[in-house]
């Protein structure tokens, strides 16, 4: 059977877009919900929403990168009932808006009549950029959940593992870069000093709320996956077998369990205020869900007709490749 | 109403891979796209009761294609007729309806760089009715076995209307719910199913 037609940029391509999605929502609903008002915390995080904005672009530079025709991208915005066309408009949506809340933290003075143009906004624009990264985070996982010729992912239960690993990587990313420039740097200073106890403050709170999802992500993948192992069709039974014992088990017990999610959770709740839990637990978080993304979508195997292995493997490669070369690309056959 | 669709009568195919050749000539298919394998899952049983079953493939023009709503540009359309075929001029080749397909009957050309740009399939030889209304797809005008059988379905006089209402018939993965349009007529040895 012909497999794997996604390469390497589409789970990349997920995981910057979760991960870009993640981090805006959580801005949001720390800087609209937790802490209202507090104008230090949301400048805090204001370098996550700009390395969030980085991801969603670079996230979409893949998908691009991806296609057969990369030049003419702009037809991905045309229809309504495709999954991957609302991505494309709420990667755009929540990129847009994001940069405008972001240019408003600008402290450079030459830049300053522009951003102050953009300080009475920063609730609307950061709102839409966090609604619109939700929708993101959510989209990842349902936009391969709806591909139902491929068993492993026609789940429900893949939005939900996309969402709750988009969600925690996003975690991770602001425990790593909170209260970074633009946000006032060193101790001498009322704002600065201002800007060391938010972060400290989003630092706790994004090493609990992480605590959480890891422990939501280990049930929820291993629900997953061992449903799948037990009660599955043969497809995606084939491809859980794969993944707990087969040629994925070190990758998905070694690296996604135990490095991805096991060793972080132990680090958050063992080591606290550590150099283990807030900069090795993170980043090990952020690897273990671009495995996921990549473990998944090489997993993209459907139900065979019947011989259709034994058809395509009958088919020359090798001798396809000979003819094209000896044609000087003709198609003279 | 015209809605067309194939019967494949797997007790007449012998396996000749004439239907094959006949697209892959009239398409000026390059060598890794195949728009209608003739499969086989090779000799079955024990000697002397042996039989082997051909399954001739196509794209299955669904009722309810799974490629056409996934297609973020609209180049993958369906006609009123039934037809599922790709524009080229809006395909950009992300490759969603390619992994929307149960079939797995679109694919993408690695070999030649132009036709790396878009996915194709089957149109069932849309080109060619546009030319001749009353033609059939080269695949069905080429088979000497007269395996393959293509018609109006909506119309009760039509030889695949007659076929489907009168011996049993099966469709290839029916449980994903697209409503494939390509019926077949099992083989003594038993079906594909």
């Amino acid at each position: 059977m012909r497999r794997h037609f996604w390469k390497w940029p589409i789970p990349t391509y997920l995981f910057l877009g979760g991960l870009g999605g993640g981090i805006f929502c959580l801005i949001a609903v720390l800087s609209l919900c937790v802490y209202p008002g507090a104008e230090s915390v949301p400048m805090a995080m204001a370098w996550p929403g700009f390395l969030g904005i980085c991801c969603l672009g670079f996230g979409c530079l893949m998908l691009v990168a991806d296609l057969g025709q990369p030049m003419v991208f702009y037809r991905a915005f045309v229809k309504s009932t495709s999954v991957l066309a609302w991505g494309a408009r709420l990667l755009t949506v929540c990129m847009i808006f994001g940069l405008l809340w972001f240019v408003s933290y600008i402290p450079w003075d030459w830049f300053l009549p522009v951003a102050s143009f953009f300080v009475p906004f920063r609730v609307l624009n950061i709102a839409i950029a966090g609604i619109a990264g939700t929708c993101i985070m959510l989209y990842t996982g349902i936009f391969l959940s709806t591909l139902k010729s491929h068993a492993f992912w026609a789940t429900p239960a893949l939005p939900v593992l996309f969402t709750v690993s988009a969600l925690s990587t996003a975690c991770a990313a602001i425990s790593l870069s909170a209260g970074w420039w633009p946000a006032p740097q060193g101790i001498m200073t009322e704002a600065a000093m201002l800007n060391m106890i938010a972060a400290e403050v989003v630092h706790e709170m994004v090493h609990v709320v992480d605590i959480i999802l890891v422990i939501c992500e280990i049930i929820v993948l291993l629900v997953m996956v061992l449903s799948f192992l037990g009660a599955g069709n043969k497809t995606a039974n084939k491809v859980a077998h794969k993944w707990v014992h087969g040629s994925y088990a070190l990758a998905f017990w070694g690296g996604m369990i135990c490095m991805g999610l096991g060793i972080p959770l132990l680090l958050y709740l063992g080591l606290p205020h550590t150099v283990g839990s807030s900069v090795i637990a993170p980043i090990l978080v952020l690897l273990g869900g671009l495995l996921l993304r990549f473990m998944v979508v090489n997993s993209d195997e459907r139900a065979p007709l019947p011989g259709e292995d034994l058809y395509f493997k009958k088919l020359p490669p090798v001798d396809a490749e000979f003819i094209h070369k000896w044609t000087y690309g003709e198609n003279l056959f | 109403m015209t809605r067309y669709c194939m019967v494949i009568d797997q007790r007449r195919c012998i396996g000749c891979h004439s239907c094959t050749v006949a697209c892959r000539t009239w398409n000026e298919l390059p060598l890794d796209i195949v728009y209608n394998p003739v499969l086989s899952e090779g000799c079955q049983g024990e000697w002397p009761n042996v039989h082997r079953n051909w399954t001739p493939t196509l794209c299955m023009h669904c009722e309810k294609p799974a490629c056409v709503p996934c297609c973020p540009t609209g180049a993958s359309q369906q006609d009123a007729d039934g037809t599922v075929w790709i524009d080229y001029d809006k395909c950009m080749a992300c490759l969603a309806c390619v992994n929307a397909c149960p079939y797995g009957m679109r694919d993408q050309s690695k070999l030649q760089p132009h036709l790396h740009r878009f996915v194709r399939k089957c149109t069932f030889c849309r080109d060619k009715r546009a030319l001749d209304p009353d033609a059939e797809p080269y695949c069905v005008a080429t088979c000497h076995q007269k395996a393959r059988i293509w018609g109006d379905l909506d119309d009760p006089n039509s030889e695949v209307s007659k076929l489907i209402g009168s011996v049993e018939t099966f469709r290839l993965l029916e449980d994903m719910g697209t409503g494939p349009q390509i019926y077949y007529i099992p083989d003594l040895g038993g079906t594909a199913r």
